[in-house]
């Protein structure tokens, strides 16, 4: 149908000319967002910014990363680097960025360990970086020290018997009456052999090496990883040859005989400096990684299933 | 009273300030546009041209030292001093006497300056730091202290020959120091690890602070600029920090 003549006429409105214009640009419009959305190119620059080398998927890979890597790659100046060169280092760099684009298109982080690992150790690597910078001055070592002095000890060593009456031969208060007869006759100095025998007493099994009770040398650190408190702890005041008191237990009766102990020394803050040194540095680090997860958690929507939810 | 002598109605009158306005608005629109568009030239030139060809062309040193100076008065010149002379109490390099941990090629100095040292930016320059030799159990006290002897003989200063030899030993054994400073100890710009042999040290070459670096390690930082300033300043500044002191030293030659 021929359109009227006051379509054409723009001196005089017209609905049907407005309408039209309306839909035309509702279609253009249209279109254009319909082509950027099916060839997943969106907005895109149309050259090259001078700071970047290419863009891949709208994301620079700048100069400097080039340079730096061709100088990397070949271990010559950029200027002495050659076309071919230059053209395979680029190359490379765009297929390692359209990897890890896939990667994260892929969401990798979300489930692959080693990225996620590796993703966790950049980022406190990042936020300790300026404690890791920092060196402690001798005055704040010193400090330290004087504060954490019971920490620094050389380690003491054991030679230890944990020995034990087992409740089922005998009622509890029988168990610990042979128990004490037993540490008598130990304080009185017969054979530890004779009154293992005498008393039927068996070793705890706490302190084993390779299967076989461990009557040698024991670290003190590896009797506080073995015992429970009250077992080491009672180790500690022991001197060579003596009898701990009776320790009930829930499997028994205990007595701890120690054979022999080389007891901790104290170090004073030239022999300790480096491990103050050290520990100075992994407290400030701990503090650093705390503050930052308790940063993290603030600003995190955090939903825990009701079963562990606090 | 002639026509032309009467005065002009309001609107009229309006109408001509309106037109001077606007061209006045214009020729300033087109003064700042000129100015953006130069600025904007200059930088595509900068970050365009190899830094090595920079480095023979003076107009566009001239233009990197015009935007890198109140950049490096602003961000740089904290740490390494206004005339670029560092500050060994920070272990910050004298850049005007050409001390250069990781080269002077302007591609090193412009990597240095985008990622930093040890800034904890994953492209930060991070191989290696110097490590407490004392502290850490590599080598004791009067190791360290013979070393010092040793370092003191390559520096042709007065010093304990025996110690010096025994100060040797150490570096190329116990010590391990030649692996990062090299056999003749001139450093390596692949490490960042300083020259030895004096006259300038990074942090000082007398004995007392050439101990403690032993004893304590060392551990510089340079806080990576990629997201503060803009790629054109990082290369002005680049280009800027290599030709200053080449220029310095030209002058004093």
């Amino acid at each position: 149908m021929a359109e009227t003549p006051e379509f054409f006429d723009i001196r005089n409105t017209s609905v049907r000319r407005s309408m039209v214009l309306l839909a035309s640009g509702a279609l253009i419009g249209l279109a254009i967002a319909g082509y950027g959305l099916f060839t997943a190119k969106g907005t895109r620059s149309r050259g090259v910014p001078p700071e970047a080398i290419a863009l891949v998927n709208q994301r620079q890979i700048l100069r400097s990363d080039f340079m730096t890597q061709a100088q990397t790659q070949y271990t010559v100046p950029f200027a002495q680097t050659s076309a071919e060169q230059r053209q395979k280092v680029l190359q490379d760099m765009i297929n390692e960025e359209l990897m890890m684009q896939r990667g994260l298109e892929i969401d990798l982080p979300s489930y692959d360990p080693d990225v996620r690992n590796a993703l966790v150790a950049g980022v406190e690597l990042e936020v300790t970086a300026d404690v890791l910078a920092q060196q402690p001055t001798q005055e704040e070592m010193r400090s330290y020290y004087e504060a954490h002095k019971d920490k620094y000890s050389s380690e003491g060593v054991m030679q230890l018997r944990d020995l034990l009456v087992r409740p089922e031969s005998a009622h509890p208060a029988v168990a610990h009456a042979t128990a004490s007869a037993a540490v008598a006759a130990l304080r009185k100095g017969q054979p530890l052999a004779a009154v293992i025998q005498k008393f039927k007493l068996v070793d705890s099994g706490r302190f084993m090496d390779a299967g076989h009770v461990d009557t040698g040398d024991i670290f003190q650190f590896a009797v506080r990883a073995k015992a429970d408190d009250a077992i080491y702890n009672a180790t500690l005041p022991l001197k060579d040859g003596e009898v701990s008191e009776p320790l009930e237990e829930s499997d028994g009766v205990h007595l701890i005989v120690m054979i022999k102990h080389r007891f901790p020394v104290a170090q004073n803050f030239e022999e300790a400096s480096n491990r103050v040194w050290t520990d100075l540095k992994n407290e400030a680090q701990a503090r650093v990684n705390a503050a930052n997860i308790a940063y993290l958690r603030s600003r995190a929507d955090i939903i825990v299933a009701p079963e562990l939810a606090q | 009273m002639s026509e032309s002598a009467q005065p002009q109605p309001p609107a009229a009158s309006q109408r001509s300030r309106l037109r001077l306005y606007a061209l006045v608005a214009l020729l300033l629109a087109v003064l700042v546009g000129s100015g953006w568009l130069h600025q904007r030239r200059i930088a595509a030139r900068l970050l365009e041209t190899e830094p090595s060809e920079i480095l023979h062309n003076p107009q566009l040193i001239s233009d990197a030292a015009a935007i890198a100076r109140p950049q490096y008065q602003r961000h740089c010149a904290g740490c390494h001093g206004e005339a670029l002379q560092g500050d060994p109490k920070r272990g910050v390099p004298d850049l005007a006497r050409n001390v250069w941990l990781y080269g002077n090629d302007p591609v090193d100095v412009e990597r240095t300056i985008l990622y930093g040292i040890r800034s904890g930016h994953p492209k930060a320059r991070n191989l290696t730091d110097m490590p407490a030799l004392v502290r850490m159990g590599q080598i004791t006290t009067d190791d360290a202290h013979d070393a010092v002897e040793y370092l003191q003989s390559l520096a042709g200063h007065a010093h304990d020959e025996p110690a010096a030899q025994r100060g040797r030993a150490i570096y190329f054994n116990k010590g391990n120091c030649y692996d990062c400073h090299a056999n003749d100890a001139r450093g390596v710009t692949d490490y960042g690890t300083p020259a030895l042999t004096g006259p300038v040290y990074v942090y000082g070459g007398d004995r007392d602070t050439l101990y403690q670096t032993i004893l304590n390690g060392r551990h510089g930082i340079c806080p990576a600029w990629v997201n503060q300033l803009t790629p054109v300043q990082i290369r002005a500044l680049a280009i800027y920090l290599v030709t200053t002191p080449r220029a310095v030293a030209v002058a004093r030659n």
